[in-house]
């Protein structure tokens, strides 16, 4: 691990001098420090401010003109001011032997500064300082209540602590996603926003969250990767311990008129980045919707590499759908096996039909449900469960979204839930989500869902057998 | 900047990674191209930085095996090479009917060599069904770049195809990672042919 930096002190920082913390409620530095009150945090807090006057006190705490000023450990600087004084700043975190550095102000390359941030980039080798930054919203870390965001808190909702990490070139998306992700019912563990990429890069944070034991998903929002052949070196390692759900942003066209063959204009920039993600095992989505469809169920719900789906419904025309769904993503209906069927029937009334997708009829209550789980979970036929519960229907309401809860947490075979609809179905989705168990608007992004579960969990068996094959050698 | 390498280098390159191509040579006369036929038919090509897509512009003659067909053919390269200059004639054995593949191979600026496979000839630009890796690829590598091709069972007819083509990515794989100076490669088209295959056309660039 020792070739990436170690953002440790970044997270889970024991003191952090805030570098442009300020009286004025308007600028950065004041919303970073308010922010760092808000959610709790327990270690040292220093506001470090050039204008700062002897007996200047800025939130309550007393202020320094420099971080060579605090004169004790600081695990962590945040750096917020216009970026002709970033430079200097950085210089005197390095005499002050600071453990790292978010440089939160922009102003750099992302305008084509391209030199000023050469400086920096020498400064932060010469004290061997993990920076992260410029131009980015730094970290936040539920657990250690850590949150350098510039952002006042009435502006996003803060999401619930949870296993997955979000890492994120543009502090936009990061922020959007964050927004989004508080009303999703799987909670963060990190957030790291890390602009620019100056020193600290996306194979040094895929790297971190991997080996973090908080992180049990990664999401990634990349718009390039700035070392190729390390980000390689990590992805192999890291897609083998969690799964890690990717995005790219700004797909270019290759330049076909500077081509000089066919391979130049059909393998370009975007191929290459669908290679690499195809190749050592990231789960690609195409849009945010589907970044947080794939994590709620990697989160929560067990792998398999086999596909066969048993589709259970309360209401006919949505099983045709899901039916077509598994069928356009690779995935194949399941085939009840004898005994399951035989036992079914038992508990069915007799119009409902023992083949799949099996509809139950709209009068099918939380008995129903219950009895066609436990059936199918213990039916070596079946793969994985797609339930659709329409909460429209008669016999659905509170206790269906329980029994649901109840198999969806205890048996071993992923399952995914299909409930459309309003406020109603809202609050039961959100019940059973919050016990980890995943709901889908539609068939199809529930299938899609399962499908890269599938083809994920066949990814990682696939390597685990060739690492066990080559100890063995 | 990057250039062709000359056809008959990278015929030879190739040939030491084991990757076939079809029997060539350069002619500078209408009779040396006869001797090279010996009877049996062959093609004849006009060679020029100038000239990218020679089917396309009447840059290739097939199917000659009379010495006058060869002769006619040979005339009229060398009246539509005034315009190419500097040209090169190369001649080639017939190939037999098949399925036409390319295999290419570029380099990306953050993850390096990349290999390509799609159906090839004049096909591979219009479908742009293509599959890409990062090098060196894996067998199951090779084996997923066929199973992702829409037109997978054009290419993989048979399990004989499928082994064919499955060895040749890795073969390629291979001459890209340990040809640094190539930057580009295009072996397009390569034809499956009774069991076997050629490559007809090869294009190296040189970074």
């Amino acid at each position: 691990m020792g070739k990436y930096y170690n953002l440790d002190n970044m997270l889970k920082p024991k003191s952090v001098a805030i570098i442009g913390a300020s009286q004025n409620p308007e600028k950065v530095g004041h919303i970073i420090m308010q922010n760092y009150f808000n959610v709790g945090y327990s270690g040292d807090i220093y506001p470090v401010n050039a204008s700062a006057l002897k007996d200047t006190s800025i939130l309550g705490k007393k202020a320094f003109k420099s971080v060579l000023d605090i004169k004790r450990q600081i695990d962590l600087a945040v750096i917020a001011i216009p970026a002709k004084f970033v430079l200097q700043a950085l210089e005197e975190c390095g005499k002050a032997k600071v453990k790292s550095v978010i440089i939160v102000s922009s102003g750099f390359s992302e305008v084509g500064d391209a030199a000023l941030q050469d400086k920096l980039v020498e400064v932060a080798k010469r004290y061997e300082l993990p920076v992260l930054g410029p131009n980015c919203l730094g970290v936040m870390d539920l657990r250690s209540r850590v949150d350098t965001m510039f952002l006042p808190t009435f502006k996003i909702d803060k999401p619930s602590i949870g296993g997955v990490s979000f890492a994120s070139q543009s502090g936009a998306v990061g922020s959007t996603v964050l927004d989004l992700i508080s009303h999703e019912n799987f909670g963060l563990s990190k957030f790291i926003s890390y602009g620019n990429a100056m020193v600290i890069d996306e194979a040094d944070i895929l790297n971190y969250l991997g080996h973090d034991p908080d992180t049990k998903v990664i999401i990634f929002y990349i718009e390039g990767v700035k070392r190729g052949k390390k980000f390689i070196e990590v992805a192999k390692e890291v897609t083998k311990l969690k799964p890690v759900i990717i995005i790219k942003g700004g797909i270019t066209p290759a330049g076909s008129s500077a081509a000089h063959s066919h391979t130049a204009s059909l393998a370009g920039s975007y191929a290459a980045y669908e290679a690499v993600f195809e190749q050592y095992g990231f789960i690609q989505a195409k849009s945010l919707d589907e970044m947080l469809y794939y994590a709620k169920i990697f989160v929560a719900q067990p792998l398999t590499t086999k596909k066969r789906v048993a589709i259970i419904t309360n209401g006919g025309g949505v099983g045709v759908l899901a039916a077509d769904s598994l069928y356009l993503n690779g995935l194949d209906m399941a085939e009840l096996s004898d005994e399951a069927k035989k036992a079914l029937r038992k508990v069915m009334p007799p119009i409902v039909n023992m083949s799949m997708p099996m509809d139950m009829a709209g009068d099918a209550d939380d008995k129903r449900f219950g009895a066609a789980i436990d059936v199918l979970s213990k039916d070596p036929e079946v793969d994985a469960l797609m339930i659709i519960s329409l909460f429209q229907t008669p016999g659905a309401d509170s206790r269906v979204a329980s029994t649901i809860i109840k198999y969806g947490t205890e048996i071993n075979k992923p399952i995914v839930v299909v409930s459309p609809g309003g406020s109603y179905a809202e609050v039961h989705n959100n019940m059973m989500e919050s016990s980890g168990v995943p709901v889908y608007p539609s068939p199809e992004d529930a299938a899609k869902a399962l499908a890269a579960l599938v083809k994920y969990a066949k990814y990682k068996q696939r390597n685990e057998k060739v690492g066990k094959a080559a100890k063995k050698k | 900047m990057s250039s062709l390498m000359d056809y008959m280098e990278a015929y030879k390159l190739l040939g030491k990674y084991g990757i076939k191509a079809l029997r060539a040579s350069y002619v500078l006369n209408s009779g040396e191209a006869v001797k090279f036929s010996n009877g049996k038919p062959i093609v004849m090509k006009l060679i020029s930085d100038k000239a990218l897509h020679k089917s396309k512009s009447g840059l290739v003659k097939l199917n000659l095996s009379s010495a006058e067909d060869i002769k006619s053919a040979y005339d009229e390269l060398v009246k539509r090479g005034q315009g190419l200059k500097p040209y090169k004639i190369l001649v080639q054995d017939q190939v037999s009917n098949g399925t036409e593949i390319i295999i290419g191979g570029n380099t990306d600026p953050q993850f390096g060599k990349l290999i390509l496979l799609g159906l090839g000839g004049i096909y591979v630009e219009v479908f742009k069904d293509v599959s890409v890796r990062v090098c060196p690829i894996t067998e199951y590598d090779a084996s997923e770049m066929i199973d992702n091709l829409k037109s997978k069972k054009i290419i993989a007819a048979d399990d004989k195809n499928e082994e064919i083509v499955k060895n040749l990515l890795i073969k390629v794989s291979k001459f890209l990672v340990q040809n640094e100076g190539i930057t580009e490669l295009d072996l397009n088209p390569i034809i499956l042919h009774d069991g076997t295959y050629d490559a007809v056309d090869l294009r190296l660039m040189k970074g």
